[in-house]
């Protein structure tokens, strides 16, 4: 009788170990979702690239500690990201987005810093089907190729300054001229395009139009073709050309109503300018003193998704000891947008997200998103719009950066360039 | 037909047969994406290595080729929606012309001076195309994605373009033989030991030295026309980068200097180096030094480059490496 307990027993055991591997078995195991990119992390745009890491990791860690996104079936996705330095430059592109996806087994793709850049791994991206977010791609062309799983985080180039034209006419509704002068690249000459176009549209008259090559240091011819009664001059390309713009037209005694320039004035080293900063305007993609809230969600009737700008200004700071960049914002948002994409469709599915990231219309502490969903340019962002900083003089005299437009995310009015004295 | 008897011939040309025929069996996107990389820089070293190798001038702008040849054929292809391969060929003709005329000034040039000069065409194309709106200018030129639908989309027309680029390296390895052992070759050879003596011994130097020019310059245009419709755009910052045309000729050098075999064996070993740090998890951080570090030791102590050392060390390689 004992040996026929003993079985009996031993039995019950793995009766009981069958039951519990089934119970468990029944509980879906949590899935991994790989998130691809080539990151610029040596070459000219290291910088810039570096940030958009940053930005993407907390991203990632922040929802890893929230405990992932959970999907329809139950089962809960948790990410991780597999990167390679691209060198800022194209000839391996396409070699690594492949790689990504075929050897990592990447389920999303994020792009590469620039806009030449991503077209090449865009081509990748549809061929595998696989979703692309792009953050620092901003030339319109990219989304109006055909492409339909690629999707803008940034404001697009053709709306990149067409906000100081607005503010112009706030500030002078009298104002008639307007001076644009470029830096020969991809990007600026884009932007300046449709500058032009959307000026021109509102009945501006583009008195001078010119293009300068990169690494320019002398802007003295141009600054003598200004008309003396021009009202606004903008354009500009990067930091190093762009600042030595402003500092001449300066030194030239040149004070229109409105200077507004790219890239070099958001930039925190753009004070070391001095008095020749005051009154430039600059477009920037985000800025931690932005102020898109739950409130200005519900104000706008959007629904809020992510952290509150403290909370992601917060996280960044103590992260990695310096103030968030648009950069880093762009990288943040572009994980931000998987995942809002994924809780929706509740799945993973390239289909499934793809319909969640059409029908996306939501606001972030980045601002609002929505993508264009026409075959025209599909992907293009619609929902974003820049933000325009001022150099201003505080009581005390020292220099502040403050957002001055759009209005819903300022926290200073716009001034018109104080003239020289 | 004394070639096909040769190993010297064979070698180069299986080599190139044999792994594009590997990667066709294969067909994975990865194994095709890697090879093209690899397969571009062998071609462009190859036909650097007409010019540098068989003549001795150094030239810093052979990138301008690769350009110049890359942006006409994209232009024919996505503004005249010529087919592929046609508007590739254009493009080598143009690069091949454009050597022509250029060659009849700065060939003149020796040592020094012609390799300063080609510094600066380089930048000269670079500004002419920044500023020439039928190339779009600044904004470069680009193809639709449903160019690609053409072929049956993106993965056949990739595929179509590795092919294509396959053929075209084979194309430019067996050229360069040919070159190197015929009398206009033999010609070259002497004009790079020394270009006075050569002339007196009857070799006719300046149109010599511009039909390498020329036939260096064909193939660079054919290979960057299909490298930008691979990619689907192409801008001046891409199309002629110093830095690739410098590492051109560390390939050429790498492999050994006027040899067939050489060119395609540095650029092989360079950029299958650079491309093994780049995504190694243990590398990736230090890629750029690790690669400056080996560059380092091999001109130190492979001054030859690989084929020329082992040419040097065991004579009897001298018949079955050219």
């Amino acid at each position: 009788m004992k040996g026929k307990g003993t079985v009996m027993m031993a039995l019950a055991a793995v009766l009981c170990l069958v039951l519990a591997g089934s119970v468990q078995a029944q509980a879906p195991a949590a899935k991994n979702v790989v998130i691809g990119f080539t990151a610029s992390q040596t070459g000219k745009l290291n910088v810039e690239g570096m940030r958009q890491i940053n930005g993407l990791n907390l991203w990632m860690e922040r929802v890893n500690a929230a405990g992932g996104v959970k999907l329809a079936d139950g089962s809960v996705v948790k990410f991780t990201s597999k990167f390679y330095d691209d060198e800022s430059n194209k000839g391996r592109v396409q070699e690594f987005y492949t790689k990504l996806i075929n050897d990592d087994k990447a389920n999303f793709l994020v792009s590469p810093y620039s806009s030449g850049l991503t077209d090449a791994a865009a081509v990748i991206a549809q061929q595998n089907n696989r979703i692309m977010i792009t953050a620092g791609a901003a030339s319109d062309s990219t989304y109006k190729k055909g492409f339909t799983l690629v999707y803008q985080t940034y404001t697009p180039a053709s709306r990149y300054l067409t906000g100081a034209v607005d503010i112009l006419a706030k500030l002078d509704p009298k104002a008639k001229k307007i001076a644009i002068v470029h830096e020969k690249d991809k990007f600026s000459t884009d932007v300046v395009n449709d500058l032009k176009q959307y000026a021109e549209g509102k009945g501006y008259q583009i008195v001078l139009f010119e293009g300068y090559d990169a690494g320019t240091t002398d802007f003295a011819p141009f600054i003598n073709k200004f008309p003396k009664d021009v009202d606004a001059i903008m354009g500009g390309g990067h930091f190093a050309d762009t600042s030595t713009f402003a500092k001449q037209l300066h030194e030239k005694g040149i004070k229109p109503t409105v200077v507004a320039l790219l890239v070099a004035p958001p930039e925190p080293k753009f004070a070391e300018l001095g008095e020749a900063a005051v009154g430039i305007i600059g477009a920037s993609q985000w800025e931690p003193a932005a102020k898109y809230s739950p409130e200005a969600a519900k104000a706008k009737n959007l629904e809020w998704f992510g952290p509150t700008v403290a909370e992601f200004v917060e996280a960044y700071t103590k992260k990695f000891n310096e103030e968030p960049s648009y950069h880093s914002a762009g990288g943040f948002v572009a994980g931000l947008l998987i995942e809002k994409a994924i809780a929706k469709a509740g799945s993973i599915d390239t289909e499934k997200v793809k319909a969640a990231l059409d029908a996306m219309d939501i606001m972030t502490f980045y601002g609002h998103l929505k993508f264009d969903n026409t075959p025209a340019a599909h992907g293009l962002q619609v929902g974003h719009d820049m933000i325009y900083i001022q150099w201003q003089k505080d009581p005390k005299g020292a220099l502040v950066k403050e957002v001055v437009w759009p209005e819903e995310a300022k926290t200073k009015d716009v001034i018109p360039m104080p003239k020289k004295k | 037909m004394k070639a096909l008897q040769r190993f010297g011939f064979w070698l180069p040309v299986l080599f190139i047969l044999i792994w594009g025929l590997y990667i066709l069996t294969v067909r994975q996107d990865s194994a095709r994406e890697q090879a093209f990389t690899l397969l571009m820089f062998v071609g462009l070293a190859s036909s650097l290595n007409i010019l540098l190798g068989y003549t001795g001038y150094v030239s810093f702008g052979h990138i301008v080729f690769f350009g110049l040849g890359g942006y006409s054929g994209f232009y024919f292809l996505s503004a005249h929606n010529l087919p592929l391969l046609l508007s590739a060929l254009l493009g080598g003709v143009v690069s091949a012309i454009l050597a022509g005329l250029i060659g009849l000034a700065v060939l003149r040039l020796r040592g020094a001076y012609f390799a300063l000069a080609t510094i600066g065409v380089n930048e000269a194309a670079r500004a002419f195309v920044s500023n020439f709106e039928p190339f779009g200018g600044a904004t470069g030129l680009f193809v639709n994605y449903s160019v690609y639908q053409g072929f049956g989309g993106p993965g056949p027309a990739l595929w179509r373009t590795f092919i294509y680029l396959w053929l075209i390296v084979l194309i430019t390895v067996i050229i360069s033989y040919v070159i190197k052992n015929s009398r206009f070759g033999l010609g070259l050879l002497a004009i790079r030991e020394d270009e006075d003596a050569a002339m007196v011994m009857g070799v006719k130097a300046p149109r010599a030295k511009t039909l390498a020019f020329m036939f260096s310059a064909f193939f660079p245009g054919v290979i960057g026309t299909l490298y930008f419709f691979k990619n689907g755009n192409v801008e001046p910052g891409d199309a002629f980068s110093l830095h690739m045309s410098i590492e051109m000729l560390v390939m050429v050098m790498l492999g050994g200097m006027g040899t067939v075999f050489g060119p395609v064996i540095g650029a092989v070993a360079y950029q299958g180096l650079r491309g093994f740090l780049l995504t190694s998890p243990l590398f990736k951080n230090l890629h750029l030094a690790i690669a400056g570090v080996f560059l380092l030791l091999i001109v130190l102590f492979v001054p030859a480059g690989a084929i020329g050392w082992l040419r040097e060390r065991f004579l009897k390689l001298r018949k079955v490496l050219e």
